[in-house]
């Protein structure tokens, strides 16, 4: 079998072997390259444990032998080969399994607490060891979306919108365990499905079925804001038994033709939202008007903003996990379409610390780690769920989330390579 | 006889005898055979015919006995016999042999060399050669200028240069079939005669020898309708085979065979199989259609009779024969609510317009609160239902309408609508407010009925049976009332209240009816795996008629905006056909089958029972006998 010339660098100091080019069997895949990486590191540092090793040629994923790659990707075998490497991303390792009354809508993980929505009209708050510790009762119907606000020392301020057509903000005290609601966020014309709170922390804009998206102040206070309220509201005679003080949105950005499925913030000034209208709508804050509108062709489920490389990933009613740049000013441009999925995909989140990987779940009862660099294949598919998975979250404290139909809530323990981490 | 027709010799010779020349000329003597005379001599006087009573006896005597009668001719003109002389029986022979007439004229005369071809040293004429002999000439050198002042031009094109190949042509290209050596080429072996089987053998196997039975029903056969021309029979050694008794008889057939076998070659009809399928765009430029199966909805625990989608598309609601009716979050396949209605549900059908969905039951007909979307529009429609006043008098009704308290409306249902017989569908009117409702029953007028919700009246708009009704409608637009019963779709004026239409669908049992949005155009399912495609401005003959499924159709259904409608039929297959009506009159309509989903399995012979498409998105619902509803996207 036929040789290449390659040389292997890498950005992990740690790492590195001298830049020499080496001639490596043409037919060699990954095992085989980690294997020759760990002997030269071997021969450097003798107390060098064997480490997995991942490659990438081209800033693509090598998955089949060198030959094969290369030929897929049109590159030259004459040439020297560029080989980067960087230790292997190891497979999440399932973790906790929580228990829930009926399906999980939605999940928000902090640094220490996550919060879920359910089926069941309750959100509840859960330890990362998965112990529940409070479940937050006040709607009258099936929460559909939950956020988390902000952190003061031991009390949180947390949101959670339902399909009752109201976002309750709750604030609640850790030490105490004590959960209050604070404000009723009353508007919406339809079931609340998408909340998320700004960078700043002091506002948060929601996204509903009656196709609006909705900007509210996420600062809990005591005075009543009932004077903007017009009083002829036939729903002032329910105020009695309501949670909290009524709260009225700041400000209401229509343009939507269909329902709202997803509503992020891409900086204080700039809010994306996803809708059944197969568009994704860019709005100006400060003003309420669109700048952008990206058009598929097909109805979002979810979109996910990674500021690290600037990326908006969709999932929407087909198979395929699709990235988009919001900045591109021509218009519908997908950067790139990650296909692996067989049923619609219901949730995209893109990993805190990592430039390059997200995570999707979809009505396949799969979870997928994704990495942009191998768009062919993902990472790893998860399949703990034993029915549709219907959202999926990631925590900067390592772990993976993602919860279903089947009223689990799974936590996955991945490492993250130290290259990687804050690249 | 000779006659001599030249007369000048005659004359020349007969002068000195008499002079008995005729001055007549050149005429024909006949002219003369009235007269006594025969033309006039030189002085002008008549010639007299001599006296001629020589008959024929006389002239053979003559011809016997005068020696010089061969040389005797008849002058015409002077009705004379004259005796030729010697020298002109000499001319005479001459002439006859091609001779010269002068005896003395030599034909052979020696020739006499008058120019020497020798060549002379002195020349023939002494004249000096001219000067423009010698110099060339300027016409020849204007006209050859003038030439190659053309070919630089490119006016004349040098001659092509011959071709060296020779060129062969099919001799027989243009052969007429009919000639002897077309039909040589048309030339049809005859057919091969069969090879001889086990059965002729004078030693078959002991399975080919036929049974004693067999023997008696072959002999008592006709001949033509045996299998076998012959009876098999086994011998014991070559030695003891007969001679083959059949042989005259068997080579009279074969002859017979090869004369009465018509030998034409049969002319196959070249035609491409891709030509005959009529040319239809791609269902990939037809996009967007639902093509595969997203979601099932599970739950109900009997067959799902019916589905029908709310207004917004955020709600399904579907009706089973498990005595529940469930609403559906389309999105995520969950189940919102289910409601108990105590008798196998045969219809359920969401208003168009508020949150009121309907619910068909045996005998009964509920009007349901699903409490399912907008709270304002949750609360408007309980306070259009409690607004209702009754009127002073009561008038008799068909139903009975009873108001829920208490548990029941807790659970969502407001109002009941007591049928007299079992009611098959229900269906809105697209403005919400009147809903019609369906009880086939072959032998009385109380068939169909229209209510009014906001003043809770009914009413039977038909006076007469026309027959089983499957199923009714309302058109979306303009006051008309579709019927179908089993063969044809009747279609009234509820302003007019007069029949506008009768449709002849070509079905045998009409199942199912939808009308698209627009109004203009009609789809009907059939139990005979028909759907008919009415265009209702054009004819009321369908103008296609589409055999897709392979058993009965259930449901049918048009899509709200995008040009889809969809069949659902026992097979367990929806099939999704595009439907596209253009606003130019001159455009045939186009239909297109785009797609055929399948997945919903055959539980006792039924497959799939209704279908629906979501009000906004290219999706469809169907519903099935195996419990489940399906979401195809």
């Amino acid at each position: 079998m036929s040789q290449l010339q390659t040389r292997f660098f890498t950005d992990n100091k740690k790492y590195s072997v001298d830049d020499v080019p080496f001639s490596i069997p043409a037919a060699s895949e990954v095992q085989e390259l980690s294997n020759v990486i760990n002997k030269l590191l071997e021969a450097k540092n003798g107390s060098h444990s064997q480490i997995e090793f991942d490659f990438l040629v081209r800033g693509q994923f090598l998955r089949t032998s060198l030959s094969n790659h290369m030929e897929a990707e049109g590159i030259s075998t004459e040439d020297v080969v560029e080989i980067e490497y960087v230790e292997r991303f190891t497979a999440p390792q399932p973790e906790e399994c929580m228990m829930h009354d009926d399906w999980i809508s939605s999940v928000e993980a902090d640094s220490e607490w996550i919060l879920t929505g359910s089926y069941d009209k309750t959100a509840r708050i859960w330890s990362l060891e998965g112990k529940a510790v409070m479940t937050v009762a006040g709607h009258t119907d099936v929460v559909k979306d939950v956020a988390w606000v902000r952190r003061d020392g031991l009390t949180s301020l947390l949101l959670t919108a339902s399909l009752d057509q109201t976002i309750l903000l709750w604030e609640w005290n850790s030490e105490r365990n004590k959960l209050k609601a604070r404000h009723c966020c009353r508007g919406h014309a339809g079931s609340v499905d998408t909340i998320a709170t700004d960078p700043t922390r002091t506002k948060f804009c929601s996204g509903s079925w009656d196709k609006m998206l909705k900007i509210w102040s996420a600062v809990a206070t005591e005075e009543e804001e009932e004077v903007e309220e017009p009083p002829s509201r036939p729903r002032k005679k329910q105020k009695t038994e309501q949670l909290g003080l009524t709260r009225t949105p700041l400000m209401t950005l229509s343009g939507h033709n269909e329902a709202v499925s997803s509503v992020l913030w891409l900086d204080s000034e700039e809010i994306c939202s996803a809708s059944w209208d197969h568009t994704i709508r860019l709005w100006d804050a400060e003003t309420g008007s669109v700048k952008t509108t990206l058009t598929g062709s097909k109805v979002f489920n979810h979109i996910s903003y990674s500021p690290l490389c600037r990326r908006l990933a969709s999932g929407s009613t087909d198979r395929h996990v699709r990235l988009w740049d919001p900045r591109s000013k021509d218009g519908s441009l997908v950067l790139l379409s990650l296909t692996s999925h067989s049923g619609w995909v219901t949730a995209v989140k893109w990993a805190p610390s990592h430039e390059h990987q997200l995570v999707s779940g979809s009505l396949d009862n799969l979870v997928k780690l994704w990495d942009t660099r191998s768009c062919k294949t993902p990472l790893y598919d998860v399949s703990a769920h034993e029915d549709k998975v219907l959202c999926v979250d990631w925590t900067d404290s390592r772990l993976m989330l993602s919860g279903g139909a089947d009223n689990k809530l799974y936590t996955y323990r991945y490492t993250a390579c130290e290259t990687d981490a804050g690249a | 006889m000779m006659r001599l027709s030249v007369s000048r010799p005659e004359k020349l010779y007969s002068t000195p005898i008499t002079d008995i020349r005729n001055t007549v000329g050149n005429v024909p003597m006949e002219w003369y055979q009235d007269y006594p005379h025969i033309g006039y001599n030189l002085d002008g006087k008549k010639i007299f015919k001599p006296i001629r009573n020589k008959d024929e006896l006389d002239e053979f005597l003559d011809k016997m006995e005068n020696p010089d009668y061969w040389r005797t001719v008849h002058d015409k003109t002077t009705a004379s016999d004259i005796r030729l002389t010697d020298e002109q029986v000499d001319l005479v022979h001459r002439l006859q042999k091609g001779q010269f007439g002068d005896v003395n004229f030599n034909e052979y005369e020696p020739s006499v060399d008058f120019f020497t071809n020798e060549v002379m040293i002195h020349p023939v004429t002494n004249r000096p050669q001219d000067k423009r002999s010698f110099i060339p000439s300027l016409i020849e050198k204007e006209k050859v200028s003038k030439l190659v002042h053309a070919i630089k031009m490119g006016w004349i094109k040098p001659r092509k240069p011959k071709e060296t190949t020779p060129q062969y042509y099919d001799l027989w290209a243009k052969e007429d079939p009919n000639a002897i050596l077309g039909r040589h080429k048309m030339h049809v072996p005859a057919p091969k005669m069969r090879l001889p089987g086990h059965e002729e053998s004078y030693n078959p196997p002991p399975e080919y020898l036929l049974t004693e039975e067999e023997r008696l029903v072959w002999e008592q056969q006709d001949a033509e309708d045996r299998k076998l021309p012959f009876l098999p029979q086994k011998h014991s050694c070559l030695r003891a085979v007969p001679a083959f008794s059949r042989f005259i008889h068997e080579r009279f057939e074969r002859c017979l065979d090869l004369y009465l076998c018509p030998r034409q070659r049969k002319m196959r009809v070249n035609v491409n199989p891709e030509d005959l399928i009529p040319k239809l765009p791609k269902p990939k430029d037809l996009q967007p259609f639902p093509t595969t199966m997203s979601l099932v909805y599970r739950g109900h625990t009997s067959l799902v009779r019916s589905i029908s989608a709310s207004p917004t598309g955020q709600w399904l609601v579907s009706g089973s024969d498990d005595f529940t009716v469930r609403f559906w979050e389309v999105n995520t396949g969950r189940c919102m609510k289910t409601l108990e209605v105590g008798g196998a549900v045969k219809s359920v059908a969401w208003n168009p317009n508020p949150a009121v969905c309907l619910v068909a039951v045996e005998r009964t007909v509920l009007l349901l609160n699903p409490s399912l979307g907008d709270r304002l529009v949750v609360s408007s429609t309980d306070q259009l239902i409690t607004a209702y006043e009754p009127p002073e008098e009561d008038k008799e009704q068909a139903v009975t309408w009873a108001l829920s308290e208490g548990l029941e409306h807790n659970m969502g249902h407001r109002l009941t609508l007591t049928h007299p017989k079992a009611v098959k569908q229900v269906v809105w009117h697209g403005k919400g407010d009147y809903l019609s409702s369906v009880m086939p029953d072959n032998s009385s007028n109380l068939q169909v009925l229209i209510h009014q919700v906001s003043k809770r009246r009914t009413q039977n708009p038909f006076r007469k049976n026309k027959g089983l009704v499957q199923c009714v409608s309302f058109h979306p637009l303009r006051p008309y009332f579709f019927v179908a019963t089993q063969r044809y779709v009747r279609v009234y004026n509820l302003i007019k209240q007069e029949l506008t239409k009768k449709l002849m669908t070509n079905c045998k049992w009409i199942s199912s009816m939808a009308i698209h949005p627009g109004g203009d155009n009609l789809i009907c399912g059939s139990y005979d795996c028909r759907l008919a495609w009415f265009d209702l401005d054009l004819s009321t003959k369908p103008y296609k008629m589409l055999r897709h499924h392979k058993k009965a159709l259930r449901g049918v259904a048009y899509h709200r905006n995008y040009p889809l409608f969809a069949s659902g039929a026992d097979d367990g297959s929806v099939i999704v056909c595009h439907g596209m009506v253009y606003n130019d009159l001159l455009q045939n309509p186009l239909i297109v089958p785009v797609k055929v989903l399948k997945g919903h399995q055959i539980t006792h012979d039924l497959g799939v029972l209704d279908v629906t498409f979501h009000p906004t998105q290219p999706w469809v619902f169907s519903s099935g006998a195996d419990t489940t509803i399906r979401l195809f996207t």
